[in-house]
């Protein structure tokens, strides 16, 4: 699912400066499984503010609320009173549910509170790791189901760039392993490995479409 | 309507001194909801609780808080009170202003006393009933393992009229050589296996699968290629050990020279077959054992080694050296056949360091320093039994990560923890018996079997297991199922369960659970409620503290460690500052890192988080989260610019009064020096 991380305090404090009444929207979906938004951060930060504020002398008075989707009207009109009460929304869902969020209420100032960084995978509790790049033309079924546009460093679309380090790892980053190691090894295990050798054309980024629209089939 | 709420108030027979009982009295009195309170000098005694009872259902109270002594000393008792009563048990909520306030400092305490009572009265308002229930368990047991210990305890459950399903990954059972050398003759307990309508055997069979818990396990097994199904309401290891001989390899034993092992370098079980080898070609003359040089662990090899010692004494008369590091005679009847060896003639050399071996013409030459000679010694003899290393059995990671179990540092089963019982893991319904517990050694193991067999019986013979119902709850409504408390669960009590028919969300078991709260505190939706320990519970005490929070100290104190080392202190007189406010929890991996910062952002100088030492946390890894969560906190504060060194972590066991103290002086000189 979508992976996001808490903006730095800062960052955070300094949108919401001008402003003595706000509240902090949280997300029920994605935010609320990687630990970024959901109605316990929402709680964390709405006290961390509070206490900032009052060591600076300058109060300010904190509403909270998490909306199950927050990329939804209808849920987001839920809580529509709470917007009403105060002079600033502080929302800690992903980069879509603040433009929700800012659209449904165009009177409020909408603040991000949090970065949307990346579609990932938990590799065990409290460690998220990317996985998708939304490219658009997913070829997963060539890699044996390893993404080498996000996982491989240089995003080759041809087999390892021939720095691989030993024991699999990037040449770029030692930390990382080898996507095509890794694909050549699940291709290997599969029975599959002549799709190693099937050379593919570079992608097009230039047909990317930017907004993304997708049309379902009418129901 | 507000709940009616009683206040039972004691002053320990006059042995409470220093608080003003008609000050608390006026001032209770006047609490939102408080229509009884009632002073008594002998809560503890019968005639109290009979008067205690009587205000109860007299008055029609609904909540109760009694404000005496520590809850550890009559908190359940006092739940039987309120039962008797008619009232849920669990409506019950203590104020401790004995040990924890009366006892613990110097001069008048009326005031704290008076604040104890009201956070137990704010609490006391928010408390939910629990229901007891009972649940029905499986009454089948599934013993892992083949040999003597699964053996045994098969036999020994069949007696209590337990159904077992022996499951062996070799196709027969019974345990070869040493198991007949001990003078047990695994044979015919096969037979008797064989013959009881109690028990199924599986061999060539392994777990693939296991799901469900105490009560209702669901394991798949793969028997000969093909997939078997089996139910069971509890599982046990005994999955045994294997040997390695400490030889040729760095940096065990080294042997010099051409080491042909197996003919002139043995093991105690090839030793054990020579010995039973009626036509064995020639008898060895001269025989040399080592033993606890690389394994310290060494009861069994002292065992087989006596054993083998004086065997090959009396069957061929052979000259037998032993060389040893030390011989750790702590096991039943060693002391006994050690003497045994003594008196038939063989000699005990004692070395520091492991002899040098080497082999010569056919010979087996071992050379050590003798520590009470001084010298060295050179034995050239026809066999040596080498040293052997004892270690889990091939399959042992598998199986843990299959049930879901820890293993200690050495890879045998059952975690370092000094709260598991003997045959106990930190699973309900999961033990663990014989070899597969490493040290092995026979008494221990015979025990490990009837303490299993008792065990079980006591949690399935009936068929049911009584529950306190929904303690720990994940609202299907808030659970997004992220997964985070099925990972993090220590007593993997949590599972994914389907609700109205399709939708998947968190569901723990009433039968697995431990009530530790770990879950509940780390759950990011706030899905998990735990009664008694909720947020709006803990919250409730934090501001009763309330405007006069200001210089006060909370601490937040595990029910297995600190409040019962805070306890201690009161009752030693340890005094330390009034201004600590204890909030009792069932362990400080229930401390959520939102507790921390509301105790501060409602105005606390400063959190304590305190539990249990290092490895061992009764919730294993409780105190290990609680840490984290103290360290997450410390940089929340610090990005708003809240001193981080107000909050700390620390660890402690339940009877060390003295370190409590020191914390509580130690964090009280930290916010005196800061200057708030």
């Amino acid at each position: 699912m979508i992976i996001a991380e808490r903006k730095p305090m800062e960052e955070i404090k300094q949108m919401i400066a001008p402003y003595k009444k706000v509240l902090v929207a949280g997300c029920g979906t994605c935010v609320t499984v990687c630990w970024a938004g959901g109605e316990k951060e929402v709680a964390i930060l709405a006290s961390q503010l509070k206490l900032a504020r009052s060591a600076e002398g300058n109060e300010i008075v904190i509403l909270e609320a998490t909306v199950e989707r927050q990329c939804e009207r209808e849920m987001v009109a839920e809580i529509k009173d709470k917007v009403a009460e105060v002079e600033a929304v502080l929302s800690l869902a992903c980069g879509s549910g603040v433009q929700t969020m800012a659209e449904m209420f165009e009177d409020k100032p909408v603040f991000p509170a949090v970065n949307t960084t990346f579609i990932g995978m938990p590799e065990k509790e409290g460690l998220w790791v990317e996985m998708c790049g939304a490219c658009g033309d997913c070829f997963l079924d060539r890699t044996g189901g390893v993404c080498p546009i996000v996982r491989c460093a240089k995003g080759l679309l041809n087999g390892p760039c021939g720095g691989t380090r030993r024991g699999g790892k990037c040449e770029i980053d030692p930390e990382k392993d080898c996507a095509w190691v890794l694909i050549y090894r699940r291709l290997e295990k599969q029975g599959r490995l002549d799709l190693m050798r099937k050379y593919y054309a570079p992608k097009n980024y230039r047909a990317v479409k930017r907004p993304g629209k997708v049309q379902a089939a009418k129901a | 309507m507000e709940t009616k709420i009683g206040v039972f108030l004691c002053n320990c027979g006059g042995a409470i001194n220093n608080i003003d009982f008609d000050d608390v009295i006026k001032k209770v009195t006047k609490f939102p909801g408080v229509t009884c309170v009632n002073l008594s000098s002998d809560l503890c005694l019968e005639e109290g609780k009979k008067k205690m009872l009587s205000r109860i259902k007299g008055e029609n109270i609904e909540r109760v808080v009694v404000a005496a002594c520590s809850p550890e000393f009559q908190g359940h008792i006092l739940r039987g009170v309120l039962e008797k009563a008619g009232l849920n048990g669990h409506l019950l909520s203590m104020a401790n202003i004995r040990e924890q306030c009366s006892w613990a400092h110097d001069g008048d305490v009326t005031e704290k006393a008076v604040e104890l009572v009201k956070m137990a009265v704010n609490r006391v308002r928010l408390l939910q009933p629990v229901e007891k229930k009972e649940l029905p368990v499986n009454k089948e047991v599934l013993v892992v393992g083949g040999g003597f210990s699964a053996i045994s305890a098969a036999l020994q459950l069949s007696r209590v009229g337990l159904r077992t399903t022996l499951l062996e990954k070799e196709a027969t059972l019974g345990t070869e050589g040493l198991g007949s050398f001990y003078g047990f003759d695994t044979g015919s307990m096969v037979s008797a296996v064989e013959g009881d309508g109690n028990i199924e055997v599986l061999t060539s069979a392994q777990m693939t699968e296991v799901e469900g818990e105490i009560g209702d396990f669901s394991v798949r097994i793969r028997k000969e290629g093909e997939e078997v199904f089996r139910k069971c309401g509890v599982i046990i290891l005994a999955t045994g050990y294997q040997t390695e001989l400490a030889l040729d390899s760095e940096p065990k034993l080294q042997a010099e020279g051409e080491a042909i092992s197996g003919l002139n370098i043995v093991s105690q079980e090839q030793l054990c077959r020579m010995l039973q080898n009626s036509s064995l070609e020639t008898e060895p003359k001269t025989i040399g054992f080592m033993f606890d040089f690389y394994d310290e662990n060494s009861r069994f090899s002292t065992m087989a080694t006596l054993n083998n010692a004086l065997a090959a004494k009396k069957k061929w008369g052979s000259e037998v050296y032993v060389f040893y590091k030390s011989v750790k005679v702590d096991s039943e009847g060693i002391e006994k056949l050690y003497q045994e060896a003594r008196d038939c003639g063989v000699v005990f050399l004692k070395s520091e360091v492991p002899p040098r071996i080497t082999v010569e013409n056919g010979r087996v030459n071992i050379k050590a320093k003798d520590v009470f000679l001084g010298e060295d010694i050179v034995l050239a003899c026809d066999v040596l039994v080498a040293e052997e290393l004892y270690l889990p059995v091939e399959g042992a990671e598998n199986l843990s990560s299959l049930l879901n179990v820890r293993r200690d540092s050495r890879g045998f089963f059952q975690d370092e923890n000094v709260h598991l019982y003997p045959v106990a893991s930190e699973r309900k319904g999961i033990f663990f018996i014989g070899g597969c517990r490493g040290d092995l050694d026979l008494g221990r193991v015979l025990t490990d079997i009837s303490s299993v067999v008792m065990n079980v019986y006591e949690l399935l013979s009936s068929g049911k297991i009584l529950v306190e119902a929904e303690i720990v709850k994940a609202d299907p409504q808030k659970c997004v199922a992220c997964l985070t408390c099925i990972r993090v669960c220590p007593h993997g009590a949590i599972q994914l369960v389907r609700v109205d028919g399709s939708k998947e969300v968190a569901g723990i078991s009433d039968l697995a659970c431990y009530a530790c709260g770990i879950c509940a505190a780390i759950c990011p939706a706030k899905a998990i409620k735990f009664q008694g320990y909720r947020d709006e519970e803990i919250m409730a005490q934090i501001e009763a503290i309330g405007k006069s929070l200001n210089g006060r100290n909370v601490a937040f104190c595990c029910e297995h460690s600190a409040y019962h080392a805070a306890d201690l202190a009161g009752k030693l007189r340890l005094h330390y500052p009034e201004n600590l406010r204890i909030i009792r929890v069932p362990c400080a991996g229930q401390v959520d890192v939102f507790h921390i910062l509301k105790a501060f952002e409602k105005g606390a100088a400063a959190v304590l988080v305190m539990g249990c030492e290092d490895g061992a946390c009764h919730h294993i890894t409780g105190n290990t989260r609680a840490k984290e969560r103290v360290k997450y906190s410390e940089m929340l504060l610090k990005e708003v610019s809240v001193d981080g060194g107000r909050v700390r972590m620390f660890n402690l066991s339940p009877n060390a009064p003295h370190k409590f103290v020191k914390a509580v002086n130690e964090i009280t000189k930290i916010i005196k020096e800061s200057g708030r």
